[in-house]
């Protein structure tokens, strides 16, 4: 009967742990926190081969970018609208879809990587062995990971961004034939810088949402290897679902009074 | 030499892949039929997507449709949020948190499961018994994955459009007759058809891609962690990048 609200106060002291601990990261452990910069940008394994995250940020916003072209542009065109989709990328672009893929692949490529590691780390008794030797563990491995994350974040959101809008405008002027003009000037009628910066402001709070719930559940895996892949999959679902409910409250919060919007004036 | 091998990987490992996939194509008809691992996979993917489904489709759905009610309401036309919804819900929401839900939840648990057997020996073990693995495990969890997909791609819309006419109804104060009026204004049986259609692709993809990592680990527990990793990226990949093709084609179609 308890046992859930008791798993949910342990993760909440974890993530009170590692937000604390960011202190002893920046100081004392700077080294281990470029080295996880680094190897959260460019990945680490087989993903370097695909151009690490990087790459999938951009292929995985290019591959949802384009859908505002193929649906936006074909669902206008039938009421002879088709000239908005500049309109369209600005708008769906920047609140939905890019903060939104942008989560789900910092998710799959940062926070799994981050649990896959943990987990083993701690199905070798390599995090006993840490803390045997006097190393903060959770500031050590948890917070540099957190830190790190928010800090690649910035950069791969805008990587995603730029992708998404590159695939909108690629689809609508190229695949569908549209002139640049008309959809860029559409496009930046409609593209609000403030929008832009309150979309910043969500991946970045995703991003600590997401290493938050990943780094713990890698910490806390166990149940050998098994339990490393098993620990990786409940903590992506929680994740992804968490980030979900933060982005829906951030953006009710800054666009669900007024809308922030205007279409004539 | 170092620039062949970096190339070589990948192929190698796309090669794998393909041959696994022509291997499953070939057992799924030859029997027999692992009928009681094919059900029980069925349940056990099933039981670790619902609740993510649920958690995951409102709060998409509820984020699309306000968006889209922001723009309707500035033309005057927030009786069409019903419109809005079962376009976006149908077209999209559904197959992207079908892939979501399958490929974080679903994929990773067979991999896993399938990686630690591997590493365990357990998958030679059975070779070495006559018993052949992607017979006896791997058909039953593809197959199991695309059937809980499309189940779930229901279970999404159907969710989906209900979590966003609480929402447009009692929040925004759109009128319910309006919203049910305009769901079937664009959106019809094809559309449905079509979203299903790609949530059982999904499946497949996905379910192919889990236990092709899964059976191909090597290098102990770290290296089932990394599989599992790798099984999200490349699913999330595939999976995207299908849809797109996808959406593409039923745009064509439904035109």
């Amino acid at each position: 009967m308890a046992e859930p609200w008791n798993r949910v106060g342990r993760q909440t002291k974890f993530y009170g742990n590692t937000l604390r601990s960011i202190y002893h990261a920046v100081t004392t452990y700077r080294i281990e926190l470029i080295r996880q910069i680094a190897a959260m940008g460019l990945g680490a394994g087989a993903l370097i081969v695909i151009g690490g995250t990087v790459a999938i940020v951009g292929f995985l916003t290019v591959t949802t970018g384009a859908l505002v072209a193929v649906q936006g542009y074909t669902d206008f065109s039938e009421i002879g609208v088709e000239a908005l989709t500049g309109f369209a990328s600005a708008f769906f672009n920047v609140r939905l879809i890019a903060p939104a893929t942008t989560a789900v692949a910092l998710s799959a490529t940062i926070g799994a990587g981050a649990t896959a590691q943990l987990g083993a780390m701690r199905i070798n008794e390599e995090i006993d062995a840490l803390e045997v030797m006097g190393v903060r563990s959770v500031a050590y491995l948890a917070s540099t990971r957190v830190l790190a994350g928010l800090l690649v974040v910035i950069p791969l959101y805008c990587v995603g961004v730029l992708a998404s809008f590159w695939a909108a405008k690629f689809g609508t002027t190229v695949l569908y034939g549209q002139s640049i003009g008309v959809y860029d000037h559409y496009f930046r009628t409609f593209l609000n810088p403030t929008d832009l910066l309150w979309s910043f402001l969500q991946c970045i709070v995703l991003a600590v949402v997401i290493m938050l719930v990943h780094t713990y559940y890698g910490y806390t895996a166990r149940g050998g290897p098994a339990g490393v892949g098993e620990a990786v999959g409940r903590a992506v679902r929680a994740s992804l679902i968490l980030a979900a409910f933060v982005l829906v409250m951030m953006s009710l919060a800054v666009h669900g009074q007024s809308g922030n919007f205007n279409l004539a004036g | 030499m170092v620039a062949s091998n970096i190339i070589a990987k990948p192929v190698r490992g796309f090669g794998g892949f393909y041959a696994m996939a022509l291997d499953t194509f070939v057992a799924i008809f030859k029997p027999p039929f692992a009928w009681r691992e094919f059900i029980s996979q069925s349940w056990f993917v099933a039981r670790v997507s619902i609740v993510p489904t649920l958690m995951l489709t409102i709060p998409y759905t509820v984020l699309l449709t306000f968006t889209f009610n922001i723009l309707l309401t500035e033309f005057g036309a927030a009786d069409f949020s019903g419109t809005g919804a079962a376009l976006g819900t149908v077209r999209q929401i559904g197959p992207i948190v079908t892939v979501l839900v399958v490929a974080g939840a679903g994929a990773t648990a067979m991999c896993a499961d399938l990686g630690a057997r591997t590493i365990r020996e357990e998958l030679d073990a059975l070779r070495v018994m006559g018993v052949n693995p992607i017979q006896a495990l791997v058909v039953p969890r593809v197959l199991a994955a695309t059937l809980v997909s499309l189940a779930l791609a229901a279970t999404v819309i159907l969710v989906g459009l209900a979590g966003a006419y609480l929402f447009c109804v009692y929040i925004q104060h759109v009128s319910p007759g309006a919203f049910a009026a305009g769901l079937t204004l664009i959106i019809g049986a094809a559309d449905v058809t079509i979203a299903l259609a790609k949530a059982a692709l999904f499946g497949l993809s996905a379910g192919m891609i889990a236990c092709y990592k899964g059976i191909s680990v090597g290098g102990g527990p770290a290296g089932v962690g990394n599989a599992v990793n790798e099984t999200v990226v490349f699913t999330f990949m595939a999976l995207f990048a299908i849809n797109v093709v996808a959406t593409a084609v039923a745009v064509k179609v439904t035109m």
